[in-house]
């Protein structure tokens, strides 16, 4: 068995599950980017694969990698290697051994937590959405659009809207506002996703392979992640039998091993679903409800198995 | 009406769509996702509405689409300020990946998460998987300590369109090329041999075949024509 981390010292998450594969006793490798410039990466694909890794001096053969977790950021972004400019040897070197790792990574027959297929689909919003919906569950009215007349009569339509990224990117969700009614001309230049306003109250879902660790989050804002001078609690609930299978579904059905679901419940007590995160940020939510959501991870990247398929019943 | 979506400067994208001019053939680019008049609504409220070559179109309308982009590049946003032209690249790219799969005609090839006109595979991926359906492949060697790239110049192709291979290759090459595409689940695949005879090795893939070859557009309009919308 042999378990590679891959990503920053300093990513809270890749931190705690790191500490909790040592304290497992679990040997692993961690390669580490912020010495990327002291990584060497061999990848030679024929009739069979052979690949390696070099870091810092010491060799690993990458096929005795059984499990990884995954989080890596870009290399290139590293203040070192951004400073020195996408024509130095530096930058070369960070992009080529990220690419490497990254190919490695889409044929390696380890378990992953996460395929990077399967984590590609977070990249585009309205296209997860689709996915979630497919599994039963209630997702807001959504609108993408250069009109902006069709913008208007769909914010007349719901009355509360709000708008947010298309694509990966972090975005605040923001609800729309009398300040906006002037500049949607401005949407004519490029797709703007807007969807109709749930009220009710946050839930994070963490799902590690079979394991559901939810969490309440009390907030008044629009986006929890930027409460401004409000204030933000969460605490560990439970969820209706009923929505934690469905968690649970979604996520294999999906092929995410492990996953945080963002849920909406309404004041009549429906249950929506926003988006699934395929690289939690798990360590903001352990932090406040004690769950060992690191822990969990660790012994899944232990046991280095978890299969996406649906159970046979 | 056929979609092409691909970039202004894709001249095969170009003579292709003159070449379909009398089926009424668009070509969708980056510029046209910086028109008002989209609309793409979820759960679907009825057909979506685009805009192609500068025309509004409905969704309805669409009777197959030919993807020639992997992503929205930044290059084709000099209309947006150049601080924005990544994100702008971003929401674009995310915005066709949900339209594109929500399309109920053929598409050319379905858009994945990695890419817009298929699967985004490194060469690696696409030797591992042909390795692993037991076609000869030629290895490919990359590494951070190991200056050079890999030779994969020369050779011969063949084009899969659908279940048909076009190209003058051994039958058992050809095989392979079907059994590749559909083991990737692409109608659309360029594939290329160390030579045409038994025994080649496949050497790379990729999924921009020529189509402004007349046999290519004749295959991909008759693929379009032999399938009815799920």
């Amino acid at each position: 068995m042999l378990i590679l981390l891959w990503g920053l010292a300093s990513d809270p998450p890749l931190a705690a599950v790191r500490e909790q594969v040592r304290l497992l006793g679990a040997p692993a490798v961690f390669a580490d980017q912020a010495a990327v410039l002291e990584t060497e990466v061999d990848l030679e694909v024929g009739q069979t694969v052979r690949a390696s890794i070099q870091i810092r001096g010491e060799s690993f053969d990458l096929a005795a990698v059984t499990a990884a977790y995954l989080r890596p950021y870009i290399s290139c972004e590293l203040p070192a290697i951004a400073s020195a400019g996408p024509d130095s040897a530096q930058w070369q070197h960070a992009a080529l051994a990220d690419d490497l790792l990254t190919t490695w990574v889409g044929i390696s027959p380890a378990f992953l937590i996460s395929p990077f297929a399967a984590m590609a689909g977070n990249n585009s919003k309205p296209y997860q959405l689709e996915q979630i919906r497919r599994q039963g569950w209630s997702t807001p009215e959504t609108l993408i659009t250069t009109d902006p007349e069709a913008a208007r009569h769909f914010w007349d339509r719901h009355g509360d809207v709000i708008y947010k990224s298309v694509s990966g990117i972090r975005s605040r969700v923001s609800r729309l506002g009398p300040e906006h009614r002037e500049r949607f001309t401005d949407i004519g230049s490029c797709p703007t996703q807007f969807q109709e306003y749930i009220p009710g109250r946050d839930h994070r879902v963490h799902v590690v392979a079979g394991e559901v660790f939810a969490c309440e989050v009390c907030c008044d804002a629009d986006d929890y992640r930027y409460p401004g001078e409000g204030n933000v609690e969460i605490r560990a609930c439970t969820l209706p039998r009923e929505i934690e299978d469905r968690c649970r579904e979604t996520a294999r059905a999906v092929g995410l091993p492990v996953t945080g679901i963002d849920l909406r419940r309404t004041p009549e007590g429906e249950w929506h679903c926003f988006e699934l995160n395929p690289s939690p940020g798990f360590t903001f939510y352990e932090g406040r409800t004690g769950q060992p959501i690191a822990q969990s991870i660790a012994r899944l990247l232990i046991q280095g198995a978890w299969s996406p398929r649906a159970p046979e019943t | 009406m056929l979609l092409i979506v691909a970039q202004r400067n894709d001249l095969a994208a170009r003579s292709l769509a003159d070449r379909w001019r009398p089926r009424c053939t668009a070509v969708l680019t980056a510029r046209d996702l910086s028109v008002p008049g989209w609309k793409f609504d979820m759960p679907a409220q009825g057909p979506s509405r685009l805009i192609a070559d500068g025309r509004a179109f409905s969704s309805n309308q669409i009777a197959g689409v030919l993807t020639r982009l992997s992503a929205v590049p930044e290059a084709e946003l000099d209309h947006v300020a150049a601080e924005d032209r990544a994100y702008v690249s971003a929401e674009m790219t995310a915005f066709l990946l949900a339209w594109l799969s929500s399309l109920e005609c053929p598409v050319l090839n379905r858009p994945t998460p990695s890419g817009l006109c298929g699967p985004g595979w490194r060469i690696e991926q696409w030797l591992h998987l042909a390795a692993g359906l037991g076609i000869p492949v030629r290895s490919v060697r990359r590494s951070t300590s190991r200056a050079g790239a890999n030779q994969t110049e020369g050779g011969v192709s063949v084009t899969i369109v659908g279940r048909e291979c076009l190209g003058t290759v051994d039958p058992a090459l050809a095989d392979y090329s079907r059994r590749l595409a559909a083991a990737a689940d692409v109608d659309l695949l360029e594939v290329r041999y160390t030579s045409s005879a038994p025994g080649a090795r496949l050497q790379s893939v990729s999924l921009w075949p020529d189509v402004s070859r007349p046999d290519v557009a004749a295959a991909l309009l008759h693929l379009f024509d032999s399938r009815v919308p799920c």
